[in-house]
């Protein structure tokens, strides 16, 4: 135990293992203390979960930062868990939360579950209406992000829904277009030009609700009331219900889905389904992944449940919220609309998202009515802005994450009675599973106590 | 020395110093060494555990605000179909862990202690090696290698059985628990096999000299001496696979994309925890859901141990 | 013992060696994977024609990727000393020792590892909220601290140190502590060893208790880190693949290193006892 450095290693009673073990801690210590976090410089902090939003605002901050001189703005683009479980869990932990959050609608209602005190979110709505946004934009996008009468964030969209098609095939097969005003009509177009395993007439799912919430919302339905009680078992989402499956499932069946990315592209492409339902940026997604199909492709209305009805629905969603924590809410706020109102920036990225800003005195400039040429030459901001203002209200609850999952359940299960049983005694199944998918999320609501 | 003590307890008396100091540090020595375990165990192991006998009966909204429910967690558990379904998944999941893997793990540590196979040491490396991947990274792994259309399992599937290759495993509801079997048995073969391999080589080899001048074959030996000798070695392995299936979340966590997967067929009791308590943020659900897992795992840990008789109260 | 045929050995063999090639094929293309480019990915089974950097180059710069890896190597590396410290000590006690309250203390230390650590996180977490150590290292380390396990393991391994050894140190006029640290730790090295990986390994694959406990990205561990990348960057899939490729390739080094001592100290507990 005496000897010279040589047995350095001998002396470690641990061992060598250890020894490096010992060693690794160190050095990584040392690191870490020499390359601490950099802490919050900028003035104020904003999160994007979305790289198209990223990209826009990216570039419209830089005039923001010079009207107010000496003022730092940082946008991060961050995960998705980081927008909705972390950031609820940091609201509750007393963590550092950014002064400007981008919330996507689905998960906006997961916010609102404590008493209101502790919603993590600066109440706007006097904000909102004071300044007369309340009127100037789309009211029915407000709704998502209310709660108990409080509005807690600006809606960046309206998301109407249009149906894509491909126009060529349609030409091919002679069907025109402008006959088809109700699902009635459509269906039996569908019927016609459906072919099972090769063509079909929609893209439909059969395992998840994504689609068939918008179909559930055309028709006046909806997850939630504006009270927050649960209704995904009333009528109306019964009618949906009983609409929906035999299109996916059964002898009539005019619709199939596949799954996305390449796969959708082959489809496409392969004309295994000819229409899809596609909101403002669904048709960005289409252009982008299926850009074989340029000058093919083109939009048309929804079909209405019944004449002179509602030719639109909604899909999707994001708002922006400042948080409790900030400490400039004025300035946060002016950030927000500048963001979110000026017109020019609106318009470019519009063109370059094909999305639809909620404030409604955007959609008068020219941008919206260019001719876009993988539409088939069709005026698309035009065809979604006369749409837009039709666009459905969507009520939020702390539970919508639950409702929507227990959706998907119903709709799995129908789906499966239909396939063995058909129209025997279907529509009693419906309503009673329906009942049972809401009554489960009645129950857990009623175990919130606040 | 003349006399070697043999009995630690009189050895510091016939040393030859004798000093306060030697004995006092002598008689503490073992307590202090113990301390560390017993201070934090009382403070992160015995009060949570309290706490969270306690957090059961309330409703929280995240650490700060909590509201007395009485027994509403617990009713609610038992009536919950989202529960159900968990402690399904977790059992069925549990059974084919050690009805398919324990088996498998046993046949190739057999075939691996036979004296004539070549290249052991590589051998075991190679099965083992899975197991030092992790949960979450062989999850990111297979939830690739899961793809349809493109993916690997399809792939080799398709090149020797035909399966479809758009076959849809993770997104399919009924094919979701065997992806995850799959997986963890990839994981953990290997791992259990290491046991099962050690315990054979501890059997007495004279047992098996004997069994053969008895004229007993190659099936009774295994019956009478291999599966006897081994069996505190596959008890304890028994025992750990199931209460490590019990457990189960990181795996589905991860492959199902931070979700329970369609129609919730990777939900597992602990996911189905962390969704209620961390995600949603009623931590005193979560205690409830906490301590009926504990229970159910206790129990049944006990009970495997009395039914094959392993029962050595102590240790 | 028996003598098989020819062919039945020769079966065997071959079989154990094409389910060794199975249970390899994952890792290989796992690897294969990081060095193909976006293009290739899904052209090629394994390995394409042309290697290709990107997907490293990629994951480096969009993601600070060498943070989280000195995240993952402080957290780990660390955990282990303390726990083999604590650890060491305390089965060192179990085993050579006999105190009042011994029995009760090993049953105690038995019945913490039947419990299922799930139960205790939601009230450790308001334990840890209420201490302020949410989103520190210290919240992820100190309530680790102890690993009973490797009290079990250092018992069973120090319970064979001769006696005679301690004796004779102890009429030298050798301190307690002094036993266990010139003494009874340089001659358990090989369990030392093992002990360093299993732990190594266990806190660098941990997931639940960090993604609880941490916020800051800055201070994610691999294991969250790439759990995040998966939803920022769904179909980048050979990024991904980078990702997950570094983060195993530490253990499995380690492993190559460790490898006999890991399996011995590994079985040791299970077999005798």
């Amino acid at each position: 135990m005496y000897h010279a450095s040589g047995v350095v290693t001998m002396r470690f009673p641990y061992g060598p293992a250890a020894l490096s073990m010992l060693v690794l801690s160190i050095l990584s210590g040392v690191w870490l203390a020499f390359n601490p976090i950099p802490p919050k410089k900028a003035t104020l902090v904003m999160w994007t979960f979305a790289k198209t939003h990223y990209d826009a605002y990216k570039q419209a901050i830089p005039s923001f930062e010079a009207r107010h001189p000496g003022v730092k703005v940082d946008l991060q683009l961050v995960s998705w868990q980081a927008v909705t479980s972390r950031l609820q869990a940091a609201f509750l932990s007393d963590l550092d939360v950014p002064d400007l959050v981008e919330v996507e609608i689905s998960a906006a209602g997961s916010f609102f579950r404590g008493p209101l005190k502790d919603v993590g979110f600066l109440d706007l709505t006097d904000r909102i209406k004071q300044s007369g946004l309340y009127d100037r934009m789309v009211q029915a996008r407000f709704a998502p992000y209310t709660s108990r009468g409080h509005i807690f964030g600006l809606p960046h969209d309206v998301h109407p829904v249009m149906i894509a098609y491909r126009r060529d095939i349609f030409d091919q097969l002679g069907i025109d277009v402008s006959k088809i005003q109700t699902w009635d009509d459509f269906i039996a177009v569908g019927r016609k030009v459906t072919i099972p395993g090769k063509r079909y007439m929609l893209e439909l799912p059969d395992s998840e609700s994504r689609r068939f919430e918008p179909l559930l919302y055309q028709r006046g339905g909806g997850l939630f009331d504006p009270q927050g009680n649960c209704i995904m078992d009333n009528e109306i989402a019964v009618q949906t219900m009983l609409f929906y499956v035999p299109l996916v499932a059964g002898p009539n069946r005019i619709a199939s889905d596949l799954g996305g990315g390449q796969i959708f592209t082959r489809a496409v492409e392969d004309g295994y389904f000819l229409c899809m339902i596609t909101p403002d940026w669904r048709s960005k997604t289409i252009e982008v992944d299926v850009p074989k199909m340029r000058g093919k492709m083109a939009l048309m209305p929804l079909p209405a449940v019944y004449p002179g009805g509602r030719r639109t629905s909604t899909w999707g969603g994001t708002m922006i919220g400042i948080t409790k924590r900030c400490k400039y809410p004025d300035l946060a706020w002016e950030l927000a609309l500048h963001l979110y109102l000026n017109k020019d920036d609106l318009a470019q990225r519009f063109r370059d998202t094909n999305i639809l800003p909620a404030l409604k005195e955007a959609w008068d400039h020219p941008a919206y009515d260019e001719p876009r040429p993988y539409w088939s030459n069709q005026p698309l901001g035009r065809l979604y802005a006369q749409l837009a203002p039709d666009v459905p209200f969507q009520y939020t609850s702390p539970f919508v994450g639950t409702a929507k999952g227990k959706l998907s359940e119903a709709l799995v299960a129908c789906v499966q009675y239909y396939k063995q049983n058909g129209d025997k005694g279907f529509e009693e199944f419906v309503r009673k599973r329906l009942k049972q998918s809401a009554d489960e999320v009645r129950r857990l609501m009623r175990r919130n106590p606040y | 020395m003349a006399t070697r003590p043999t009995d630690i307890s009189i050895a510091p008396t016939r040393a030859v110093r004798t000093s306060r100091w030697f004995v006092l540090q002598y008689k503490m020595a073992p307590y202090l060494f113990v301390s560390p375990f017993l201070i934090l165990f009382a403070i992160f192991g015995a009060y949570p555990i309290v706490k969270s006998l306690i957090l059961a009966f309330y409703a929280t909204n995240g650490p700060k605000s909590a509201v007395f429910v009485g027994l509403q967690n617990f009713i609610f558990l038992f009536s919950d179909r989202d529960s159900h379904k968990a402690v399904w998944n977790t059992a069925v999941f549990a059974f084919w862990s050690v009805f398919l893997q324990l088996p498998l793990s046993l046949g190739l540590a057999l075939l691996l202690n036979s004296r004539w196979v070549r290249g052991r040491e590589i051998l075991r490396l190679a099965f083992f090696s899975p197991n030092l991947l992790g949960q979450v990274f062989v999850g990111v792994l297979f939830s690739v290698l899961f793809i349809p259309q493109y993916g690997l399992v399809n792939r080799f599937l398709h090149f020797i059985a035909g399966v479809p290759l758009d076959t849809k495993w993770l997104a399919n509801p009924n094919l979701v628990m065997p992806a995850l079997v799959l997986t963890s048995l990839w994981m953990y073969v290997g791992f259990n096999m290491i046991y099962f391999l050690a315990a054979l080589q501890a059997v007495d080899k004279d047992l098996y000299e004997a069994a053969t001048v008895d004229g007993a074959n190659a099936w009774h030996q295994f019956w009478a001496v291999t599966l006897p000798g081994i069996k505190p070695v596959a008890v304890f392995v028994l025992v750990m696979s199931t209460i490590g299936s019990f457990q189960l979340f990181e795996l589905p966590w991860i492959m199902l994309n931070n979700s329970a997967g369609p129609d919730q067929a990777g939900l597992t009791i602990v996911m189905y925890l962390y969704q209620t308590g961390f995600i949603t943020g009623d931590l005193g659900y979560a205690s409830t859901v906490g301590w009926t897992l504990a229970l159910g795992v206790l129990m049944i840990s006990l009970f495997q141990m009395r039914v094959t008789g392993a029962w050595k109260g102590g240790d | 013992m028996k003598t098989f045929p020819r062919i039945v050995r020769l079966l065997v063999n071959l079989f154990l060696l094409a389910f060794a090639a199975l249970t390899l094929t994952p890792m290989v293309w796992l690897l294969a994977a990081t060095l193909k480019s976006p293009d290739d990915l899904f052209s090629y089974t394994f390995f394409a024609p042309r290697l290709s950097t990107y997907n490293f180059r990629d994951l480096f710069s969009t993601v600070p990727f060498h943070r989280y890896m000195i995240n993952s190597i402080f957290v780990a590396s660390t955990m282990v000393i303390v726990q083999l410290f604590f650890s060491s000590l305390a089965g060192f006690a179990l085993a050579k020792y006999d105190f009042k309250g011994k029995k009760p203390i090993m049953i105690l230390m038995l019945s913490t590892m039947m419990l299922p650590s799930q139960v205790l996180m939601a009230p450790l977490y308001e334990l840890i909220y209420r201490m302020g150590l949410v989103d520190s290292y210290a919240g992820l380390v100190v309530p680790g601290a102890v690993s009973v396990f490797g009290i079990f393991l250092f018992r069973q391994s120090i319970l064979q140190v001769p006696d005679e050894l301690l004796h004779a140190a102890r009429i030298d006029g050798c301190s307690e502590f002094r036993i266990y640290w010139d003494i009874v730790m340089p001659v358990s090295r090989p369990m030392i060893g093992a002990f360093c990986l299993i732990s190594f390994m266990g806190t660098w694959n941990s997931f639940l208790w960090p993604q609880i406990i941490l916020h800051k990205t800055e201070r994610f561990t691999l294991p969250i880190a790439l759990n995040q990348l998966v939803g920022l960057y769904q179909q980048q899939y050979g990024t991904l693949m980078a990702g997950t490729f570094l983060s195993v390739l530490p253990v499995i080094i380690l492993f190559m290193l460790l490898q006999k001592e890991f399996i011995a100290g590994l079985t040791a507990g299970a077999v005798k006892g």
